[in-house]
């Protein structure tokens, strides 16, 4: 073999073993990456949006509806200090489906989204008005507008007793949809919304 | 001006030389400069005549937006089928769901639509768009295509964000909200709106809640053998664009912008179309089973 061809396959064997030792630490670096965006991600909430906590305040079990794969949705049971007040205790839920969830990737409300108010009207209709970002920053979709309502009616359905429908509002107003699809002019049914043990955005 | 200046310019002879004087004095000049602006002005107004033609041209090829109701012709009897009423969703400054890659909802489900609409049409089915350019209709716009026609079937086109990539998904309207007294519930299932008295415009669906999801669900059971991952049935959602359409009316998602390239999703088209097909004419012979 002439001398320029073993210099050559010398070359490239040494350029695929660094490739090969970059491609391990790039990976490396990936990870840790994500992992500090996840730790990034829940200090700005803990910073923007400080948990709420009430004098009845009993820690118990709650059932939080985040993603569970690309198209559904599916109960995680986590504990809570959760209040005896329900509108107190909605808004506990709502800041845990927002703030805390699992992984980055079972996430279904932009982390920018603020809870700005909650009600409960006497004919058990839950009033929830959120920050902007939950129409800006929902992705566009029949789906995950789907999975982004369906995580909030089913967070409230299965651990506020006594709620019957749902009304959306952004910003304190009422809009035609939440990102371009799905209807936020109507009341979303909680007596029908996922409580189950999984739940296919619909 | 000279004859010799005249034939100089009419044969694109005259020249100016390196240190700018003229070849044969100013008068000449003054009116060679005359005649190359007059020349100029003939060749801009060709140019102008040209793209009017050009325009009007690519007006024959994408017509404009299927006409509001009020402005619709009065519909003829259908003896070939009811009058399929595909929208392309969102359109102009409203783009829908973004790849990272670069792709637009908007405008792929508007190819989409061009492709269905096109098989359609060989099946032998009248087959109109709510919009065939980047205009961004209303939601009561495109609702109001279908509402000019008795007999119409409003199918919805989507791409999603999200969602298992080469999956499609087929939704009905689900109305959460009670009925308020005076509107007619999907069990009475008139023929037509007319027969019911008056319904509000944003309840329009609603006395066709039961139709649109048989449709989806037939869909939904086509796409099912085609796209394989996909759902075995049709799902309820809010669907704004269901919402005012006195019609059945389906809203048909495909996942999703995250695809690897255009082509896989544009490639839907023609499977998308074949089950449509099949599911409108399986929809028609329950329809005419059940009289």
């Amino acid at each position: 073999m002439a001398r320029k061809w073993k210099i050559a396959i010398g070359i490239l064997a040494v350029a695929v073993l660094i490739g090969l030792i970059s491609l391990r630490s790039l990976h490396r670096r990936m990870v840790r990456l994500a992992e500090t965006q996840a730790a990034e991600e829940r200090a700005r909430h803990e910073v923007l949006a400080a948990p709420i906590s009430t004098p009845t305040d009993v820690t118990a079990k709650a059932r939080i509806f985040w993603a569970a794969g690309p198209d559904q949705i599916a109960p995680v049971e986590i504990e809570l200090p959760l209040s005896a007040d329900p509108v107190q205790r909605s808004r506990q839920l709502l800041h845990a489906l927002i703030v805390s969830p699992p992984t980055p990737g079972q996430r279904t409300i932009p982390a920018d989204t603020e809870l700005l108010a909650f009600y409960i009207l006497p004919d058990g209709t839950a009033v929830a008005d959120f920050s902007d970002a939950l129409s800006t920053e929902t992705p566009s979709g029949i789906l995950s507008e789907e999975m982004a309502v369906n995580s909030i009616a089913g967070t409230l359905a299965s651990n506020v007793p006594g709620l019957r429908r749902l009304k959306i509002l952004i910003h304190g107003q009422e809009v035609e949809t939440l990102a371009g699809n799905v209807d936020l002019t109507g009341f979303f049914d909680l007596n029908s919304a996922p409580q189950q043990a999984s739940a296919a955005a619909r | 001006m000279s004859r010799q200046c005249e034939n100089a310019m009419r044969s694109h002879t005259l020249t100016f030389h390196h240190d700018g004087s003229r070849p044969s004095g100013a008068r000449c000049g003054v009116s060679a400069i005359l005649l190359a602006v007059r020349n100029l002005l003939r060749v801009l107004a060709l140019a102008a005549g040209a793209s009017i033609l050009a325009s009007q041209a690519v007006g024959q090829e994408a017509p404009p937006v299927e006409p509001a109701p009020q402005q619709a012709p009065a519909p003829a009897p259908s003896p070939s089928g009811p009058v399929i009423v595909l929208d392309p969703a969102h359109g102009g400054t409203d783009t829908g769901a973004r790849g990272e890659g670069g792709m637009v909802e908007k405008d792929i489900v508007l190819q989409i639509a061009r492709t269905v609409r096109a098989e359609l049409d060989r099946q032998g089915f009248r087959v109109l768009m709510t919009r065939n350019d980047d205009s961004n209709l209303s939601y009561d716009d495109r609702a109001a295509v279908a509402n000019a026609y008795r007999d119409a079937i409003f199918i919805s086109l989507h791409v999603s964000s999200t969602g298992t990539v080469g999956t499609v998904r087929a939704y009905y309207d689900q109305f959460d909200t009670p009925i308020p007294p005076g509107v007619v519930t999907a069990s009475a299932q008139p023929k037509s709106p007319q027969t019911a008295g008056l319904t509000a415009w944003e309840d329009a669906q609603r006395p066709y809640a039961g139709a649109s999801h048989r449709l989806a669900d037939l869909v939904q059971i086509e796409v099912a053998e085609r796209f394989s991952g996909s759902p075995d049935t049709s799902a309820g959602a809010a669907v704004r664009a269901l919402r005012s359409v006195a019609a059945p009316a389906i809203a048909i998602e495909l996942s999703s912008v995250a695809a690897p390239n255009l082509n896989s999703l544009t490639g839907s088209a023609a499977p998308l179309a074949g089950a449509i097909e099949r599911a409108i004419a399986a929809s028609r012979a329950s329809s005419s089973g059940a009289r």
